[in-house]
């Protein structure tokens, strides 16, 4: 399936006035492709996943699927969120279940597949167990579980590990990318972190600060898994920072009134001195 | 000054309950009309092991679980009814709100009024003293869904009636045990009010009883027995129901 932006705009209320979220915002998905969209705090990235669900409906423009107008959400559609979004009452089987039951899948067939897709996210000794008996990483994973196990077409990804700690992170991120050559579906994704962005993806959408337009695209076509030294590699994120650098200091400069120079040599620190480059 | 070490934590509460006993003795033997803790307690003993009193016992447990049971029949109907039709919230929701507002014992000479010196207007009493904090409670829980919660189930596909009973119910179940656990509360004080006026053999009555004759030994040892009984139910039954719940939904 494929995913299309066209020239949307999204406005919100706020405080008693309306803040401007997405400015003539346009940007396409093809069908199993890896986009990444990167942007500072606040930039709306999480707008751009609630709108392809179909959560949420656009100002004006168009938000399309196969060339076909969003109306709501649908589970060809799946969404992770950062905070995995778990049912609390449910086990993780329960949890990965639920979508299947939801889709009128027979309690064999359900638990038969959920099991399926517990086992490919290695939680196969944790079905019973609650949300609140996990950590975060193993949270995520079922969420992760939770949308694969109704096969999507299109898997949004709403910062899904920027909760985790760098090892968990870089876990999650290998068994994501195996099993998106597994299934091949559409994977939009949404991060803060420059390198999450340049190792996981096709291309990376580079988003400014509210209200947010798109500022650059960078098509990274080295094969995976990407080595984090790879001076093409580094080269993007080299890119990819100088646009941000301009929009970080622009929030800032919003935020504390004044001028705030953003230090040329952020840029450059080697990503291993800044674990996930956060911006 | 610590009488015990910091970490018996158990203990606290018999620190606590051995405090309260020495300041009763201590006030019977200054006052000498006061009865001593164990006069009392050698009271509620007899009491328990007279047959009649048993009988009296069982009658207003009857009673409480009959009325518990509509409180919560009613209360969580009326409350899921209220948060989910905008029409029954307009024509009941505030109508909840004020019945809730009404203290149980208010609403006993009305149930003398419709059904007489019965059981009925003893459990119309509960019913009417304690459902009301449990349709607010069901209504504030149902309306209340997590938004994140509401949009991962809408993305898996949980729409209508489906979408209700396998996320609105649960995740206002945190909420309605809440409000089960106060109705407890209210539904005993509204039963105790209830037998009291209207002379239904009960504890209640039996407490009416014993204040005519004087004797505030008796008195006392059957005020201890209703406190006593609304604590254990509400320990042993309603702080672990609702704790538990607590723990499973990520809140405690």
């Amino acid at each position: 399936m494929q995913v299309e932006l066209r020239h949307v705009f999204k406005s919100f209320p706020h405080n008693g006035h309306v803040v401007d979220v997405l400015h003539d915002v346009s940007l396409t998905v093809a069908a199993g492709e890896f986009v990444c969209l990167v942007g500072p705090t606040g930039c709306g990235k999480s707008t751009v996943i609630h709108l392809m669900a179909g959560l949420e409906r656009p100002d004006r423009g168009q938000v399309l699927v196969d060339g076909t107008p969003v109306t709501g959400p649908d589970p060809s559609r799946c969404v992770v969120f950062q905070d995995a979004a778990l049912f609390p009452w449910l086990t993780v089987l329960g949890n990965v279940e639920f979508g299947l039951r939801m889709a009128g899948l027979e309690r064999a067939k359900r638990r038969e597949r959920a099991l399926e897709y517990l086992r490919l996210v290695h939680l196969s000794r944790f079905t019973r167990a609650y949300p609140h008996q996990l950590s975060g990483g193993m949270r995520q994973r079922v969420a992760i579980a939770r949308a694969l196990a109704l096969q999507p077409a299109v898997l949004l990804m709403d910062e899904p590990f920027a909760a985790l700690d760098a090892q968990t992170r870089a876990v999650l991120q290998n068994e994501l990318l195996e099993i998106w050559e597994l299934a091949r579906p559409t994977i939009f994704f949404v991060t803060h972190n420059v390198r999450e962005a340049t190792g996981l993806a096709d291309r990376v959408y580079v988003a400014s600060s509210r209200p947010s337009q798109l500022r650059d695209v960078e098509r990274i076509s080295l094969p995976r898994p990407r080595h984090a030294e790879d001076p093409v590699l580094l080269a993007h994120q080299h890119r990819i920072l100088g646009f941000l650098g301009e929009e970080i200091e622009k929030v800032l400069r919003e935020e504390l009134g004044e001028t705030v120079h953003f230090p040329e040599a952020q840029h450059e620190t080697p990503p291993e001195r800044s674990p996930g480059m956060h911006i | 000054m610590r009488l015990l070490p910091k970490r018996a934590t158990f203990l606290r509460p018999l620190q606590a309950v051995a405090f309260l006993l020495g300041l009763w003795w201590l006030t019977a033997v200054l006052v000498p009309s006061w009865p001593s803790p164990w006069r009392v307690a050698a009271i509620l003993g007899g009491s328990l092991s007279d047959p009649a009193f048993q009988t009296a016992l069982a009658g207003s447990a009857r009673r409480m679980v009959i009325g518990y049971a509509l409180v919560m029949v009613v209360g969580i109907g009326f409350g899921l009814l209220i948060g989910r039709i905008p029409l029954v919230d307009q024509v009941l929701g505030s109508f909840a709100v004020a019945v809730h507002a009404i203290p149980g014992a208010a609403w006993v000479p009305l149930a003398i009024l419709w059904f007489g010196m019965t059981e009925r207007a003893v459990v119309f009493t509960i019913l009417l003293g304690a459902a009301g904090i449990v349709m607010v409670e069901t209504d504030a829980g149902i309306r209340e869904v997590p938004p994140l919660i509401r949009r991962a189930a809408q993305t898996l596909g949980a729409r209508g009636v489906r979408y209700f009973w396998f996320v609105v119910v649960p995740a206002a179940t945190p909420k309605v045990v809440n409000g089960l656990r106060l109705a407890w509360a209210f539904g005993w004080r509204a039963l105790m009010a209830g037998e009291l006026l209207t002379s239904v053999s009960g504890l209640g009555q039996r407490l009416n009883a014993v204040a005519k004759t004087g004797a505030l030994d008796q008195l006392l040892a059957f005020m201890l027995l209703i406190a006593l009984i609304g604590v254990a139910v509400d320990g042993l039954i309603f702080k672990r129901l609702e704790h538990a719940v607590r723990v499973r939904w990520g809140l405690a």
